[in-house]
């Protein structure tokens, strides 16, 4: 659908209104003046009283009658021989010719639109119309035949304007200031929108400024809006509470838990109620980051990438994985404004997730127009193009059985993006150059001013 | 050395943790007493003097932090800090508040034994050295505790702030290369009480700029991010 803005719609409708009362205008301009047409055309019993005269003279006298009575609106001119053609007169014309027909006591007429000599090319109907010109052929009984051609000119007002120019001006100024006073009406809708857009709920939303000279329904809303705000960034700080409270309450069970299971007798399934407690609270600790990365509840500090990154990949090898790394000798010292533990959970998170599918993982760390890009390539079998986005949304895991053996609860990643979206970055997800799948994480780097 | 008879202090709201860990610790040969609050453990000291603390960092009323700030200023006892917020260590056993080492909860009782047996035995060995507040950082050398400030190789070492801008700079300090909103720099150089005054804390915050850049030219030691707050970009260093 095509997108028009609030103004421009106004401003259609004041162009609507506009056009309507031109319409109007015109159409009684018309009307009156077709009356008055009726008036300035000569009357029969004037052409009868010039057509008996002419025919009681001859030579210069009737020229003198001729120039005496012709005017630019009536020109009277003999034409010493032809008669008028009876039978050609169009059915508009034809009870107009009845009446003259009547009033001239017999002598034949014709009525006809004659070729005006002002006609423009181009639109030679249109300015016939314009000059409403009819041509008046009248056989005189001395046999000549007398030609009128008489015109109604435009008639103009005392100020030398044509009339309807003062109507046409006046829907003019009420559709212009119709416009400017809707423009000044949708102005504070275009500063709400703009203010909503700047909204942010993590710290205390200031109000929007109440538009007190407004219309009240756009006070409303903006009033609406604010009650909205506080509303939305209160329950933004209860679901905050809760979580960190479900957190803190979650984590002392446990610690019970994990000091007691320290008296199951057979190791082996000691070491599985460990692992168990681990992931729990793995997964507890991503919900309450991913939380707070959505409340903008992130701490931000100035973070060594590459270090953090190196010690993350060097954990890993130490453990005997099969993890290399390598850094751009510029992305050696970038620093990136973030939350320390957060950018930790985004690159273990991907590293442990290439070394689970695909048995190793390639960091590469290197930076790409100001800014900085950690790239995890691994050896698996590759995520499918149609599905790399979608294993980035929460719960979204490529092997359908919900197996703890192959991985975690499958938040993994989609905290990871959240956790990267929240430091103004991207995640993407692409094909190795050996059939496996590459995460790529770029990171705004931070320039101290 | 004799670790298996030393006397261990807990501090830690949750009773049950506190059985568990306590009939651990004694059935590996420990001396356990429990507290639940820092009010509760001013009176056992009163009586006990513990070889080593275990802390916990959420408590009710006086909070693990400023426990561990006031242990480490009038004692040398060995604390072992317990932390559920894992983003909290840096701080615990940072610059600020000098814990000896820390356990992220859950952890497991052989985690916290290891852990115990080795503060003690550092312990035992080298006399913990007493908290030293002196830091370094760009030209400057800071000591909380005299409260003074030296530029080195300036014609005129010490850098002459007013006491609320020693505090500000104090706290970036602590903090260094984290950024610090207005709200909490008032928390943490007027207290609890400081009421909104934005102003005042980017006044502050202009005049300390200008005397360190006064002092170090071209340093632009403190930065303004956009929409955040200040951040204090230089590293800092512990210097004795």
């Amino acid at each position: 659908m095509l997108r028009v803005t609030l103004a421009a719609r106004l401003a259609l409708i004041g162009l609507v209104g506009f056009i309507v009362v031109v319409t109007v205008l015109m159409g009684i301009f018309y009307r009156t003046t077709l009356q008055e047409n009726e008036l300035t055309r000569p009357s029969p019993a004037r052409l009868d009283a010039l057509a008996t005269l002419l025919e009681g003279t001859v030579g210069d006298a009737r020229q003198a009658v001729l120039d005496a009575v012709s005017s630019p609106q009536f020109m009277a001119r003999i034409v010493p021989s032809g008669a008028p053609v009876d039978g050609e007169t169009p059915e508009r014309q034809r009870q107009l010719r009845e009446t003259y027909a009547a009033g001239l006591a017999g002598r034949p007429v014709e009525i006809v639109s004659p070729p005006d000599h002002r006609a423009s090319r181009l639109f030679p109907r249109l300015a016939r119309l314009m000059a409403n010109a009819i041509e008046f052929r009248i056989g005189l009984r001395s046999g000549d035949l007398l030609v009128i051609d008489a015109y109604t000119r435009l008639p103009v007002t005392q100020f030398g304007l044509p009339v309807g120019f003062g109507a046409g001006l006046f829907g003019s100024i009420v559709a212009l200031l119709a416009l400017l006073v809707m423009q000044r009406e949708t102005r504070p809708l275009a500063r709400l929108a703009a203010a909503v857009d700047r909204v942010d709920l993590s710290a205390d939303p200031p109000p929007l400024p109440d538009a007190r000279r407004s219309a009240p329904e756009i006070r409303a809303v903006i009033a609406a809006f604010n009650r909205l705000q506080g509303r939305l960034a209160e329950m933004l700080r209860a679901r905050m509470t809760l979580v960190g409270g479900i957190a803190h309450d979650v984590r002392t069970f446990a610690t019970r838990l994990r000091l007691r299971v320290e008296h199951i007798p057979d190791d082996a399934e000691r070491q599985r109620a460990v692992a168990d407690i681990d992931d729990m609270i793995r997964l507890l600790d991503d919900a309450l980051l991913s939380t707070r990365a959505g409340a903008g509840g992130l701490s931000q500090e100035m973070v060594e990438l590459a270090a953090l990154v190196a010690v993350e990949v060097n954990d890993r090898h130490a453990q005997g994985a099969a993890v290399d790394l390598v850094t751009d000798e510029r992305a050696r010292d970038v620093v990136v404004l973030g939350d320390r533990l957060a950018l930790r959970r985004v690159f273990a998170n991907i590293i442990d997730n290439a070394l689970a599918y695909g048995h190793a993982a390639h960091v590469r760390t290197a930076l790409k127009d100001g800014a900085v890009v950690v790239s995890i390539g691994d050896e698996g079998p590759g995520i499918p193009a149609d599905q790399r986005q979608t294993v980035l949304e929460p719960f979204h895991r490529l092997e359908k059985s919900r197996n703890r053996a192959t991985g975690g609860a499958g938040l993994g990643l989609a905290v990871v993006r959240s956790l990267v979206e929240a430091h103004g970055g991207t995640i993407e997800i692409g094909a190795a150059p050996g059939g496996g799948t590459r995460v790529s994480v770029t990171l705004p780097v931070f320039q101290p001013v | 050395m004799n670790a298996q008879a030393a006397t261990i202090l807990m501090v830690e709201d949750d009773p049950e943790i506190s059985r568990l860990v306590a009939d651990f610790m004694r059935r590996e040969g420990f001396e356990v007493a429990c507290v639940a609050d820092g009010k509760a453990m001013d009176s056992m000291l009163q009586r006990l003097r513990p070889d080593l603390v275990i802390l916990d960092l959420m408590l009710p009323g006086e909070d693990g932090l400023s426990i561990c700030r006031r242990l480490r200023a009038d004692d040398a006892i060995p604390i072992l800090m317990l932390t559920a917020k894992s983003d909290e260590i840096d701080r615990v056993v940072g610059l600020e508040m000098g814990a000896d080492d820390y356990l992220t909860k859950p952890f497991g009782p052989r985690e916290l034994l290891a852990r115990v047996r080795a503060i003690l035995r550092r312990a035992s060995g080298t006399p913990p050295k007493p908290l030293v507040r002196r830091f370094a950082f760009d030209r400057f050398v800071i000591d909380l505790d005299a409260r003074s400030v030296e530029t080195t190789g300036a014609e005129t070492p010490e850098l002459q702030l007013t006491s609320a801008e020693f505090d500000l700079l104090g706290c970036f300090v602590q903090r260094p290369r984290r950024v610090l909103t207005r709200d909490q720099i008032l928390d943490w150089t007027r207290g609890r009480s400081a009421e909104p005054f934005d102003r005042t804390v980017d006044m502050l915050i202009s005049r300390l700029r200008r005397k360190l850049d006064g002092a170090s030219p071209g340093s632009n030691l403190i930065t303004t991010v956009r929409n955040g707050g200040y951040l204090f970009t230089a590293t800092v260093k512990q210097v004795s």
